[in-house]
């Protein structure tokens, strides 16, 4: 055992020895055993990811008849989609949501990393709570707020009081955008929020410590020192906020349905609805795809903008 | 004691650590809020839900628990959650941690080129892959059965990259060491890779099992009768039924009771897997 180890240490002391073929470097360490680790995996990812992902491009050119017959159209359902004002209608409800959402949940979550990144008595407590949305399926969540949103509920019995009112929260098509996106915040901050906090700890104490013997105002240090040490976590968070919105589904369905009158119709319902509601596999897909262009080119604008310096 | 000594003779210091907790508490507040009005509505069967009666916390009947559990099927949609949930955690750790293993300490043949699709793949939205998958399923006849929800989920690129990343830090010396020793590969992945994962496969399980517990598109296509629903899907059901508000709120409970033992029980390792997704 002793002797293995020392003849196998020895080439390394010894400086670089000749690389070992690529072919003789597969058998040691066993390319056959490897494929057949990799393969029970590879099998499902080939079945249930490749195959749909080009089956929803293929299908987006066809219309699919519900006995199985598949009938090449070109591109006559990209034709349909761009002239159908339920799928601009749709784009515009995802972007509006998005726009609103998305800064709304990063604010909170950044100010709220920021509060409980103090060392006080009970922050435990208070970062365990501001999880609990997280862990609660939107189906749960969906329920519980649409009465917290009802005519008569909670929410506007606390505006009565201050005299204002009653909000049609989810029955106005104005109001129904803002009122899903406060949900949303109640969902999603305190993910971000962990994420962020994460990130605030790892900045190096000296930093903050040097800039306030500088005199730095606490704006200061919060906008030349914080901000930029936690660029990849916002960077990461910010992602993952804007593809959330932009498949903003399950609240819709449980809560409006997609009204009122379709102004909380979102491209992802889109799909699910002519898709499962109408059966036009082939139409659905092709707003499937355009869904996968926009999350292509969103995200690798955001790679730009983040990741330049 | 001492805490109160030294309390009194900085009463400046206290009162800026109250200060300290108005705000965190406040937003607490809010955050517990509709799980209060969640809880305090399935207690009142019966009772009027007008406001502010309706969230005062007086009324404790547990009729709309008795009315909820009495349909049959919330049972089962219990019994059918935990199936799916329990199921595909342990398959997609297993088929997970076997891939991550190979792509992670092995050389083969396409290795680059596969790990470059699955990186490629995790761009493509799963509401492009929902229509296949429910033509694929439902003409294998795998619609309304435990295996055609469970399958379709294993193949979870997420876990696989986090598994991979673990492995990577095992030394390449303990392996060769141990094959030295004259383990076969399988004994050497049981018996030495395995369990130094076991911190990853403990934060991975939490959230596979999360991520089941919670999902909602893919049971409400690839289910048709309330036989085989799951429970957000059975909660969605009573509350399109029109069933009344305080037996909705029973059935909300019980869909989020069983995930908050499991939060309760199981903390660090949800902190460790979000902050791991989001610095890695």
């Amino acid at each position: 055992m002793t002797t293995q180890t020392a003849r196998r240490t020895e080439p390394a002391g010894a400086g670089r020895p000749a690389r070992p073929s690529r072919w003789s470097r597969m058998r040691r360490s066993g390319s056959g055993i490897a494929l057949l680790f990799v393969a029970p995996y590879l099998l499902l990812f080939l079945v249930f990811r490749i195959g749909p992902t080009l089956a929803g491009m293929a299908l987006s050119l066809a219309k699919y008849q519900i006995t199985g017959i598949v009938e090449w159209r070109g591109l006559s359902n990209f034709q349909r989609l761009f002239t159908d004002d339920l799928f601009w209608n749709a784009l515009r409800v995802t972007a509006v949501y998005t726009v609103i959402a998305v800064p709304l949940t990063l604010a909170v979550a950044l100010v709220m990393a920021q509060l409980s990144a103090r060392s006080i008595r009970g922050i435990r407590v208070y970062r365990a709570l501001y999880f609990l949305p997280v862990i609660t399926s939107l189906v749960t969540s969906g329920v519980i707020w649409q009465w917290l949103y009802a005519e008569h509920g909670p929410l506007n019995g606390l505006f009565g009081l201050l005299g204002i009112g009653p909000v049609p929260w989810l029955s106005s098509g104005a109001a129904v955008l803002p009122s899903l996106s406060l949900l949303s915040v109640w969902t999603r901050f305190g993910y971000d929020m962990l994420i962020l906090l994460a990130g605030l700890l790892a900045i190096p104490k000296e930093y903050t410590e040097a800039a306030m013997l500088d005199g730095a105002s606490a704006w200061q240090r919060f906008w030349h020192i914080t901000l930029p040490q936690l660029k990849p976590a916002m960077f990461f968070v910010v992602i993952l906020e804007i593809v959330q919105s932009f498949q903003v589904f399950d609240v819709i369905y449980v809560m409006t349905g997609g009204g009122p009158v379709r102004s909380s119709y979102s491209l992802v319902f889109f799909v699910y609805d002519q898709g499962f509601h109408y059966f036009d596999f082939g139409y659905a897909s092709a707003a499937g795809v355009v869904l996968f262009a926009i999350t292509l080119v969103v995200s690798l604008v955001q790679r730009r903008l983040f990741r330049e310096d | 004691m001492s805490t109160v000594e030294r309390v009194a003779r900085r009463p400046r210091r206290n009162r800026r650590r109250l200060w300290a907790h108005l705000p965190l508490a406040i937003v607490a507040v809010a955050t517990i809020f509709p799980f209060y009005v969640m809880i305090v509505l399935s207690l009142r069967k019966g009772q009027s839900l007008s406001l502010p009666d309706a969230l005062l916390p007086f009324h404790v009947n547990f009729g709309a628990y008795a009315d909820v559990l009495a349909h049959a099927q919330v049972v089962r949609w219990m019994l059918n959650t935990a199936a799916y949930s329990v199921l595909s955690v342990v398959l997609v750790l297993v088929f997970a941690s076997f891939a991550a293993y190979a792509f992670a300490k092995k050389r083969f043949f396409g290795r680059n080129v596969m790990f470059w699709t699955l990186l490629a793949t995790l761009m493509v939205p799963y509401h492009l892959t929902l229509i296949p998958q429910f033509i694929l399923i439902s003409r294998m006849n795998g619609l309304d059965t435990l295996w055609g929800l469970i399958v379709p989920t294993l193949a979870n690129t997420q876990a696989l990259f986090l598994m991979r990343q673990f492995i990577m830090g095992i030394p390449d010396e303990l392996i060769e060491a141990a094959r030295i020793d004259g383990a076969g590969e399988i004994r050497l992945f049981w018996q030495i890779v395995l369990p130094q994962t076991k911190p990853i496969l403990a934060t991975l399980g939490v959230f596979v099992f999360l991520w089941h517990w919670n999902d909602f598109l893919w049971p409400l296509v690839a289910t048709r009768s309330p036989d085989h629903y799951v429970l957000t899907v059975g909660l969605n059901s009573l509350q399109a039924q029109d069933s009344s508000l305080t037996v909705t709120m029973a059935g909300a409970v019980l869909t989020f009771l069983p995930i908050l033992v499991v939060y309760v029980l199981l903390q660090r390792y949800f902190v460790r897997g979000v902050t791991m997704s989001g610095l890695k």
